[in-house]
């Protein structure tokens, strides 16, 4: 009996490159003091309020769900320690660092809570004596800083995760150039959660949380059709690799473009993770914002469509041997 | 392996095996696995073979009900899957099961480090380490490595080791009604596998996989498949 992952997998490697995308947006807007240059800001930033509270919880659930997937390890919980211990496994890799993500994560939430609520940080200080002799910002950025690094390793490590099975499954190893042994997945995975993750923050919360006022500035609209077309870039290489490499590899690409998996690359994926967010995106950029239609549909349709990526490559992995 | 799994195992490999086996299964019993490896690793410097002859199989599936019956597994799971090859003009079957890889994928991607290769060639598993991933059912090439829902872990083909260490064969290979299966240790050159296997007539099942095949090898006459 062969076990297949499906929707469970596609949703918690969807919410990791999810959490992991809006912590990086957030980090990118703190770092590069984008987040003081909004028209309501140095209060409110709705990029890094909404990156920074939502990416950690995101990741969280989805490491429960994965968590409830195991077997022997649910009903004795004391062997999931034991999955820190084998260096050689990627999945160990993997525990090390969303162990070390989701509470950086959670305290940069915190920092930014405390930052546009003084009352929150008055709060916290009372309690917590020396808080009052650091400085929030500088802190902010150090955890900002750390947690963006952590953000990018997450999100490529959610393609690691799939592509280091290896010759078992052709298709989620095949490599990003000719005779280049280094998977593509990996990098798709975080070009598409960086995707997600800026549709989050800058196309649905600053367009939402704003009441259409998002804030001037073509900037995130270009890096965003860069993400997006980079994106696509990657799909086709992926695609025209496997038939490229044959054998169980060129079967998943051929349910993928016109075989049972058809509907959704080419609904979801063409549709949705590409024509409508690049319309979006260049009308966007020539307005100069986001209308609250352009953000609204740009956003949805990527976050739908991040969700369905995942889906796609996992349920269209051929096992070789089968 | 469960203490529970352990001893049912050696209770049912003395049962078959017999009186001379007896000391040496209840022994087994009382040890865990590393302390068994180590052991047994002094008794023996065994390599050990297991060649299919894909020209003898006829796809009865006895090897899979001894194998079922002599591990006890529940309905619909199985150490070894079976698949019908060729065409209309030729029909063989390949039975698969763990190949005991000497370069395990399956060992590689567990994060708990539950599974191991002995020095005889023998893939084995600590059971009581595995949490139930699934990783390494997703990355055997094979096919090989079974999820357990009743216990929640990944299990596999052990190759009747009690048996084998007592001198005797693996249930999948007493069962074989044609002959098809052949079992004996690699490090005797004058052994039926050693002659089968020097003699190139007997081959690793998709070396390109790069995973080593260390026990199994087939002997295949299909002019499509023996590449």
């Amino acid at each position: 009996m062969h076990h297949e992952w499906g929707w469970l997998a596609a949703i918690y490697l969807f919410l990791g490159g999810l959490g992991s995308g809006a912590l990086a947006y957030a980090a990118l807007f703190e770092l590069t003091g984008r987040r003081y240059e909004g028209e309501r800001c140095p209060d409110i930033c709705p990029v890094t309020l909404v990156g920074a509270t939502t990416s950690g919880p995101l990741v969280a659930v989805g490491v429960i769900l994965l968590i409830f997937e195991l077997g022997a390890g649910l009903r004795d919980p004391l062997r999931i320690p034991l999955m820190y211990t084998h260096a050689s496994s990627v999945m160990t890799w993997g525990v090390w660092l969303l162990t070390l993500f989701i509470p950086v994560a959670f305290l940069y939430g915190l920092l930014e809570i405390m930052h546009v609520y003084p009352n929150v940080q008055d709060w916290t200080i009372r309690r917590v004596g020396a808080l009052r002799h650091l400085s929030l910002k500088r802190v902010k950025r150090i955890v900002a800083a750390v947690g963006g690094v952590l953000a990018l390793s997450v999100a490529t490590y959610t393609g690691v995760l799939i592509s280091a099975v290896g010759p078992a499954v052709p298709f989620w190893s095949t490599p990003l150039l000719p005779f280049l042994p280094l998977p593509t997945l990996p990098v798709l995975f975080l070009i598409s959660a960086l995707s997600t993750g800026e549709a989050l923050t800058v196309d649905l919360a600053a367009t939402i949380l704003t009441r259409g006022q998002a804030p001037r500035g073509r900037r995130e609209h270009f890096i965003h059709l860069g993400l997006i077309t980079g994106e696509a870039v990657l799909v086709g290489q992926l695609l025209a690799h496997a038939f490229l490499e044959g054998g169980a590899a060129a079967t998943s690409a051929r349910d993928i473009l016109v075989g049972p998996h058809s509907v959704v690359f080419w609904v979801f994926i063409m549709v949705l993770a590409f024509a409508v967010p690049f319309v979006g995106h260049v009308y966007a950029a020539g307005r100069g914002r986001h209308q609250p239609s352009t953000g609204l549909v740009s956003g949805v349709s990527l976050i739908i469509s991040g969700l369905f990526l995942r889906y796609l490559i996992i349920v269209s992995g051929i096992h070789a041997f089968l | 392996m469960t203490e529970k799994d352990v001893s049912r195992r050696h209770f049912m490999g003395l049962a078959l095996a017999g009186g001379v086996t007896a000391g040496l299964g209840v022994k087994l019993a009382r040890l865990s696995e590393s302390e068994q490896n180590q052991q047994l690793a002094q008794v023996t410097k065994a390599k050990y073979a297991l060649v299919i002859d894909t020209t003898k199989c006829t796809g009865c599936k006895a090897c899979v009900e001894a194998c079922n019956l002599r591990n006890d597994l529940p309905e619909g799971q199985s150490y070894i899957h079976g698949r019908v090859k060729g065409d209309e003009h030729l029909t063989w079957f390949l039975m698969v099961q763990c190949q005991h890889c000497a370069n395990p994928p399956c060992a590689t991607v567990c994060p708990t480090d539950v599974t191991y290769v002995r020095d005889d060639g023998v893939v084995l598993i600590d059971e009581e380490r595995c949490v139930g991933c699934k990783y390494c059912v997703y990355a055997c090439p094979y096919d090989a490595r079974v999820f357990d829902e009743e216990r929640g872990v990944a299990d596999k083909c052990w190759l009747c080791l009690d048996w084998v260490l007592a001198g005797g064969e693996p249930a999948c290979v007493q069962a074989c009604i044609p002959g098809a299966r052949t079992f004996g240790r690699l490090d005797d050159p004058d052994s039926e596998v050693s002659r089968l296997i020097a003699s190139g007539r007997a081959k690793r099942l998709h070396p390109d996989f790069g995973t080593d095949p260390g026990v199994l090898a087939y002997v295949i006459d299909d002019p499509v498949e023996s590449e």
